[in-house]
């Protein structure tokens, strides 16, 4: 059986595939996420934080990217790892 | 795929692409297209700028949590309307794949009206395609610097320009128009300006075709919605093949050829680089440019106009065309369903909300009349454009009192109003322990302006 050499992959293309749909991704959470919550009423009682709600929803859409962007890095770290192993099995 | 194509193929992946230089060409369908670039960038341009009762037209005020789409305000409640307006944009998006195949690709796709926009620059600053290509492997000197720096300033520019509107969909943008004459952008807002810019100017100046060929999910699904009616771009290899150059005027039986030349102009406008004549292909957006390059050369040879046209499978072996067919009935059924009901919403839609919480401090007191009394915050959304006085009633159980220290109930446009009030009964005419309550609130003067919230009402329970 033929698998794809896809440790091959260009760095380039590695990063976009990462990035570019945890950035979609991001882009929705972030809608659904703070339609559902105000970010003023997320601040946590005790806590003094005087923070624009644009800062907040900016900080939000990048914590959102940062966690779908590991979760793809899962996925591409996972298919390279599983081809290194099945090219080195059928050699 | 075996190991040693991923390699050759390796080469052409988009960490080391040719560039591409699309000639620059002229006809029906480039000028359809040019159209639409600019009614649409006039359109993202221009519509911030536009102004209703006082405001801006189309404002998604993030920090006041409110969107103003012309007359209408959608709140965090209205979600679900945004998410349905992007269902049915998706579905239109199937609808008029599966029946004209990729036009969003060629006239529509900001990625699309943007390129052009850029391309259009670059033509302006650097000339035609030939000229393009000797300026790039000319050796550095004085004149290329200057022609590039211009081409880059006038670039930026565009994106600062384009970068700047973005914000302004979400900032009021004469507010923001204001904050950045006076250098006191805040930093989130210089960061978004910039941040777009920067994807506009990299997206539509540098990644171009590769961003349809590599990032598009669109590009990559689009195929599940054609079948063999939906409309193409195609040569027609019977007409044009075996492809040779002639004299103009030369019949091309006499020579043993088909109608096409193999001048290459078709591959020359592509600005994803594609042979057409190799048959439909993914990279393939669909802009046209081809047929219209294609055109002009038949003329010029006084050979029929089709050579490369729009057409669909069918049509091109021959065969019977359905425009509707199963799969277009269906994904326009649903289209026109989605739609219906979206509008229905949106017309039934009350601006008006009611939440009741009942005290959670105390189930239920006895007054000195021996009634039982429960009390409850009551929270007023008034979600219309004008402020409202409203009458409150309450029922659900014989004799019972609505007791409120308010004298009227008014709540500004846009605002949320608390009220503490309490409800008392005679114990004997409760069912049971706890019985469900409704408190009904009607605006004074606006009929339509009426919400029904229900509550349970809490007393000691039948012995």
């Amino acid at each position: 059986m033929d698998v794809p050499v896809t440790d091959k992959i260009p760095h380039t293309q590695q990063a976009i595939s990462v990035l570019w749909p945890s950035f979609l991704i991001a882009i929705v959470a972030t809608g659904v996420f703070f339609s559902a919550f105000n970010p003023r009423d997320l601040i946590p009682f005790n806590l003094d934080i005087d923070i624009s709600p644009l800062a907040a929803y900016s900080i939000g859409f990048f914590l959102f990217w940062v966690v779908a962007a590991i979760s793809s890095y899962g996925t591409l770290y996972f298919i390279i790892s599983n081809s290194r192993f099945l090219n080195k099995q059928n050699r | 795929m075996s190991a040693s194509q991923a390699n050759t193929s390796e080469n052409t992946l988009y960490a080391a692409h040719k560039k591409i230089y699309p000639r620059e060409v002229s006809g029906r369908f480039t000028r359809l297209r040019m159209l639409s670039v600019i009614v649409l960038l006039g359109i993202y341009y221009l519509t911030p700028l536009l102004r209703w009762d006082g405001r801006q037209a189309l404002l998604f005020d993030l920090p006041a949590r409110k969107f103003y789409i012309f007359g209408l305000t959608l709140w965090p409640q209205d979600f679900i309307y945004l998410a349905a307006l992007l269902i049915l944009a998706g579905l239109s998006l199937f609808f008029f794949t599966a029946l004209v195949g990729r036009v969003w690709c060629g006239y529509a796709c900001p990625q699309t009206v943007w390129t052009e926009a850029y391309l259009w620059m670059e033509r302006k600053i650097e000339g035609k395609r030939t000229s393009r290509m000797k300026l790039d492997k000319a050796p550095t000197s004085a004149a290329k610097i200057r022609t590039k720096t211009l081409k880059h300033t006038v670039w930026i520019a565009f994106s600062l320009w384009t970068g700047f509107t973005f914000v302004g969909y979400f900032t009021p943008i004469d507010q923001l128009a204001a904050k950045l004459f006076s250098a006191s952008l805040g930093p989130w807002e210089t960061f978004w300006i910039l941040f777009y810019s920067f994807a506009t100017y990299g997206n539509a100046g540098f990644m171009r075709e590769q961003v349809c060929m590599y990032m598009c999910p669109y590009a990559r699904f689009q195929s599940a919605m054609f079948d063999s009616d939906t409309l193409i771009v195609a040569y027609h290899p019977e007409r044009g093949d075996p492809r040779g150059s002639r004299r103009r005027g030369t019949d091309p039986k006499s020579v043993g050829l088909g109608d096409c030349i193999d001048c290459n102009v078709c591959v020359q406008v592509c600005p994803t680089g594609i042979d057409i004549r190799d048959g439909l292909q993914y990279e393939c957006i669909a802009c046209s440019a081809c047929i219209d390059a294609c055109d002009e050369i038949m003329d010029k040879m006084s050979y029929p106009r089709g050579l490369i046209r729009y057409t669909t499978e069918n049509a091109a072996q021959g065969r019977k065309q359905h425009i509707l067919r199963p799969r277009v009935m269906v994904y326009a059924t649903i289209l026109l369903v989605l739609c219906g009901i979206l509008l229905t919403n949106l017309f039934l839609r009350v601006p008006l909300e009611l939440d009741v919480i009942r005290d959670r401090n105390t189930l239920y007191r006895e007054t000195r009349e021996g009634l039982i009394e429960n009390v409850y915050t009551l929270k007023i959304l008034n979600m219309d454009s004008k402020p409202h006085q409203y009458t409150l009633t309450a029922d659900g159980i014989d004799g019972m009192k609505l007791v409120t220290d308010e004298p009227e109930i008014v709540v500004p446009a846009g605002a949320v109003q608390e009220l503490i009030v309490r409800l008392q009964a005679d114990e004997f005419n409760m069912e049971s322990r706890s019985v469900a309550v409704k408190f009904y609130l009607q605006a004074n003067q606006a009929n339509h302006l009426n919400t029904v919230e229900e509550a349970r009402f809490v007393g000691p329970g039948k012995p």
